[in-house]
């Protein structure tokens, strides 16, 4: 029999470990409690005992090789049995198990979860299978997509294989840590049919089965400070009331909690609100051509969001118009220079960010967030930046610390940060902790804007097109019209703690910064 | 004139908590009160018949079950006068003990009857009607309570035809007594008398005792009186009560068909009403309707500005819980603290007869009127081990769900302790508890409440002990 040796699990936000040493090679045989291996993770440096008697029989991992919490780092045979015979039993197992597919031995499958993306995300939505069952994949090969309350995400194989089964459709949720698919180590394909084969047979207790899913999936309560209260979960789970649903639902109950009558009254609304859709429905279908497309989750998250923000902001903009001459003869004279030498693309983006960091920390209060009836002051600056995602998503990451860093500096993080966005490898710690945000509506032109606020934070900054205009320009000697770059800045903050004052300084000081730029600190 | 910031009229348990309360929240506090602080609750109601009643309980185990027991008992009598006076040393006990919460919470208390000159503005006056001072306040809960309701067919007399408060101060034994209503108060004294050897009759216009019951928990409780010989007119009105000499001849109505019943004395026991008179309530303009004041029963506030109204003088249902926590919701909403509302339908009721009788929520008839779908548990104390251990297996826990969010409605327990067993549905309720909640609490065995985990199994079917 194989005892399988997983990475531990070392703590609560560690999700993988390093191998540092092997104590021991295949072949070799372990006591009960005998250190196998050493690992190091971001935390600790650790030994991991054997929890067995036996021979170390396979080895997964190599020194210095990096696996996540969960994975299998070896197989020790129980029985005593060395490598070989263990290599034979595995050789004469399988063809048996093709000439007998009821055969139930798993030991070399690798169970894949839904990874946990981050403290408070409790489920990720499926949304694309990269392989399928039976096809062989390798080890950091992404064998699917999955999409959270947070971030889109690509999840690798654990290990190299052949797709075994896969238990979740795409667009179905799923909490984290439940296994989704299996992997064959030693690529025994999984007999799917036999498995459908049942389920038709059985189907009464699929359903059963399947009703007890949906409710694990609202189980999970941890996730949050919110209590529900039995009745409430059981009508959430009736109802089919995702736990992020349920989350968003005000409660008039003592301290906030969410009644019976809450989240009935909740339900009863929702219910409500399409049969109003399907009437304008009918209407647009009588003008013809009409076509109905589920939002995704990323457009469904980013309309909540969007909604959210109208309603907790009260949102004013102002609007000031910079002189970008400065800045525009350097990114001309250096842009080659910067790229060839450092890789670093110098845009506009990186000045701007730099002022306004500069501007939040003269003027902290437009850093700083509302919690009830506190005003929290922040000693760091997260500056989010606003990027696009094709083909119709926008996602807010920060530069984490962006006070501690040059225009140099902010240029790299803020390519990072867009590379990252647009190529799904954001982490939920990238999207979260934001304290002021930066949003470039111009480089499609535009040139005036009235952001919306990303919350919690208390302003935007809404980035105008760099354009060549007549302006008049003061001399010694009279007024002369001039070509200038120009830009547009407009600010929009939240009027409950910043008033128009504070939003005039500092959007001022923005445009101080940037006109008298000193070329020479970069 | 001395000014307060709440004077509080009335010093039962909706009037004295509200004083308390409120002094604890910083108000200068009065509470008037013509005669003892605590109600009729202290000192003519709860306590007083719980001490009776305790008193009948133990003369009946020990008269009727101690072979059972294996005690051998000769001679048990008892000495009713003294039954009757240790129930009015327990209630002045415990009167005692909320004049020492007045001293002790800095509640100024007023002896005498208050009269509102205006909304702000009380006048005192003793017993003969001579004023002895006038207080002053920005707020006053009134408090007054309630009192037997009185039918002009049924005359009460207060010696042959007597109230609750009569009947529990007796000079002697009735022989026959006939009990007109079959509320809690009413059977109450029908096991109290019947145990001492009164020979007892109760007529009710309802179809069963204790009718705001479940029907099962009613129906054990008349098979409980029939044993004992107690008399039961259901479905029967009292066409009139009068006295004719030493007895008092009752004209009773049944199917249609009269019938005239006799006895010593005629308790009448059919509802009450609020305390609205006699203290200028109109003067100040406090709307009132049937017998009641009228409030927003989230504020308490009556219609007049500063002046709120709690307890039995607001209406049903007439309980000393209830109005004890509406006088201090209504002082901490006063207050401006965010209290949630009382939920009416989660108020407990008791009924002290040997069965005891309890419940909280929907019976099952009002579930399935309300147009829910049931699933209810059962589990009869005959399958505890604990209450066969102390010879209590009649009666039985009976819960009500919703079956299709799992809500627990109802509950109702019939049986020993079963005033005191309630409060755990109390507690699953207000927690808005589902029978898995009840289910899967570790109950200690054995106890009798025991019997609530298994009849929360029992309507899911997963009971052990049954």
């Amino acid at each position: 029999m194989k005892e399988k040796i997983l990475m531990p699990k070392m703590g609560e936000s560690v999700m993988e470990g390093t191998l540092i040493k092997w104590h021991k090679k295949v072949g070799d045989k372990v006591a009960k409690d005998e250190i196998i291996f050493e690992i190091s993770t971001d935390k600790v440096d650790t030994e991991v005992p054997s929890p067995v008697d036996g021979v170390l029989s396979e080895i997964f991992l190599n020194e210095n090789e990096t696996a996540e919490v969960g994975a299998v780092v070896a197989t020790i045979e129980v029985d005593g049995t060395g490598t070989e015979e263990v290599e034979e039993a595995s050789k004469e197992e399988a063809p048996e198990e093709k000439a007998e597919p009821s055969s139930d031995d798993d030991s070399d499958l690798v169970d894949v979860l839904m990874p946990k993306m981050g403290e408070s995300v409790m489920e990720g939505t499926i949304i694309k299978w990269n392989k399928a069952v039976s096809e062989h994949i390798e080890k950091d090969e992404i064998l699917f997509e999955i999409s959270t309350d947070k971030v889109d995400t690509e999840v690798p194989a654990p290990v190299a294989g052949v797709v075994s089964e896969i238990l979740f459709d795409e667009n179905e949720t799923v909490p984290v840590n439940t296994v989704v698919a299996r992997i064959s180590v030693s690529g025994k394909v999984h007999k799917k049919k036999v498995v459908e084969e049942e389920q038709k047979s059985a189907e009464t207790e699929e359903t059963v089965e399947i009703k007890s899913e949906v409710k694990d999936s609202v189980k999970p309560p941890t996730s949050s400070n919110r209590f529900y209260s039995p009745l409430v979960m059981n009508i959430a789970n009736r109802e089919n009331v995702p736990f992020e649903e349920l989350e968003k639902i005000p409660g008039t109950g003592a301290k906030g909690r969410v009644t019976k009558k809450d989240i009935l009254n909740y339900i009863k609304n929702r219910k409500a609100a399409p049969a109003v859709q399907q009437q304008s429905q009918t209407e647009f279908s009588f003008a013809g051509g009409t076509e109905v497309i589920p939002m995704d989750n990323i457009r469904k998250r980013i309309k909540e969001h969007m909604v959210r923000s109208r309603d907790t902001s009260v949102h004013v903009s102002e609007m000031i118009e910079v002189d970008m001459t400065k800045i525009y003869n350097f990114i001309a004279e250096n842009k080659k220079r910067f790229l060839e030498r450092e890789n670093i693309k110098l845009t506009y983006m990186a000045f701007i960010s730099s002022a306004v960091i500069k501007a939040l920390k003269k003027y902290p209060l437009m850093n700083a967030s509302i919690d009830g009836d506190n005003i929290v002051m922040k000693k760091f600056v997260n500056l989010g930046i606003a990027v696009a995602v094709e083909p119709n998503g926008l996602i807010v990451p920060n530069i984490k610390n962006a006070d501690s860093m040059n225009i140099r500096g902010l240029a790299k993080a803020i390519q990072e940060l867009s590379y990252k966005a647009r190529n799904k490898k954001l982490s939920p710690d990238d999207v979260v902790g934001g304290t002021f945000s930066l949003t470039n509506y111009g480089v499609f032109g535009a040139l005036f804007g009235t952001p919306i606020i990303n919350q919690p934070e208390l302003g935007i900054l809404g980035i105008g097109a760099v354009v060549k205009r007549p302006v008049v320009i003061e001399t010694p000697e009279g007024d002369v019209i001039g070509i200038k770059p120009m830009m547009m800045l407009s600010l929009s903050h939240d009027h409950r703690l910043v008033d128009g004052m504070l939003g005039g300084l500092f959007i001022k000081e923005v445009k101080d910064s940037l006109e008298n730029f000193d070329v020479t600190s970069v | 004139m001395e000014k307060f910031d709440l004077a509080v009229l009335g010093g039962g348990p909706g009037g004295y908590v509200a004083a308390i309360r409120a002094s604890q929240l910083g108000y200068k506090t009065v509470v008037i009160d013509k005669s003892e602080l605590g109600g009729i609750c202290l000192n003519w109601g709860c306590i007083p018949t719980k001490a009776l009643l305790k008193s009948a309980e133990y003369y009946d185990i020990v008269n009727k079950r101690a072979g059972e027991f294996g005690l051998s008992v000769e001679g048990v009598s008892f000495d009713f006068k003294k039954i009757i006076k240790r129930s009015r040393d327990v209630s002045k006990r415990v009167v005692k003990g909320v004049e020492y919460l007045m001293r002790k919470n800095n509640v100024k208390r007023v002896k005498g009857y208050g009269n509102f000159i205006d909304k702000n503005t009380l006048s005192i006056t003793d017993a003969d009607g001579n004023e002895t001072e006038k207080i002053s306040f920005d707020k006053v809960i009134i408090a007054t309570g309630g009192r037997t309701k009185i039918l002009p067919n049924i005359p009460v007399d207060r010696e042959k035809i007597i109230t609750s408060r009569e009947a529990m101060s007796l000079e002697e034994l009735p022989d026959e007594l006939i009990i007109v209503g079959a509320g809690a108060i009413g059977v109450e004294f029908a096991y109290f008398y019947s145990v001492l050897g009164t020979k007892v009759t109760i007529i009710e216009m309802l179809d069963s005792l204790v009718p705001v019951e479940d029907r099962e928990v009613s129906e054990t409780l008349k098979k409980a009186f029939l044993k004992r010989g107690i008399k039961i007119h259901l479905s029967t009105l009292v066409k009139e009560a009068v006295v004719e000499g030493n007895r008092v001849k009752v004209t009773i109505e049944k199917n249609g068909e009269e019938e005239v019943l006799t006895a010593d004395k005629v308790l009448s026991a059919i509802g009450v009403v609020g305390n609205i008179e006699n203290f200028g309530l109109e003067k100040i303009g406090v709307k009132t309707e049937r017998n009641s004041i009228v409030v927003d029963k989230e504020t308490y506030a009556t219609n007049v500005e500063g002046v709120y109204a709690v307890g039995d003088v607001i209406g049903p249902p007439w309980l000393a819980h209830v109005a004890s926590h509406e006088a201090i919701h209504c002082v901490e909403r006063m207050h401006g603290l965010d209290v949630q509302p009382i939920d009416y339908n989660s108020i407990p009721g008791c009924t002290y007869t040997i069965p005891q009788v309890a419940s909280i929520g929907l019976t099952e008839e009002k579930a399935i009127e309300a147009g829910y779908e049931l699933k209810i548990g059962r589990f009869p104390f005959s399958a505890s081990g604990k209450a066969t251990a102390i010879g209590e297996r009649e009666g039985f826990v009976k819960l009500i769900y919703d079956a299709k969010y799992g809500e627990l409605l109802g509950a109702h327990i019939v049986g020993a302790e079963a005033t005191e067993l309630i409060a755990e549905l109390g507690v699953a309720k207000h927690l808005e508890g589902t029978f898995e909640s009840l289910l899967k609490t570790v109950h200690a065995h054995p106890t009798l409440s025991e019997s609530i985990m298994e009849a929360a199994g029992e309507a899911y079917g997963e009971a052990i002990h049954i």
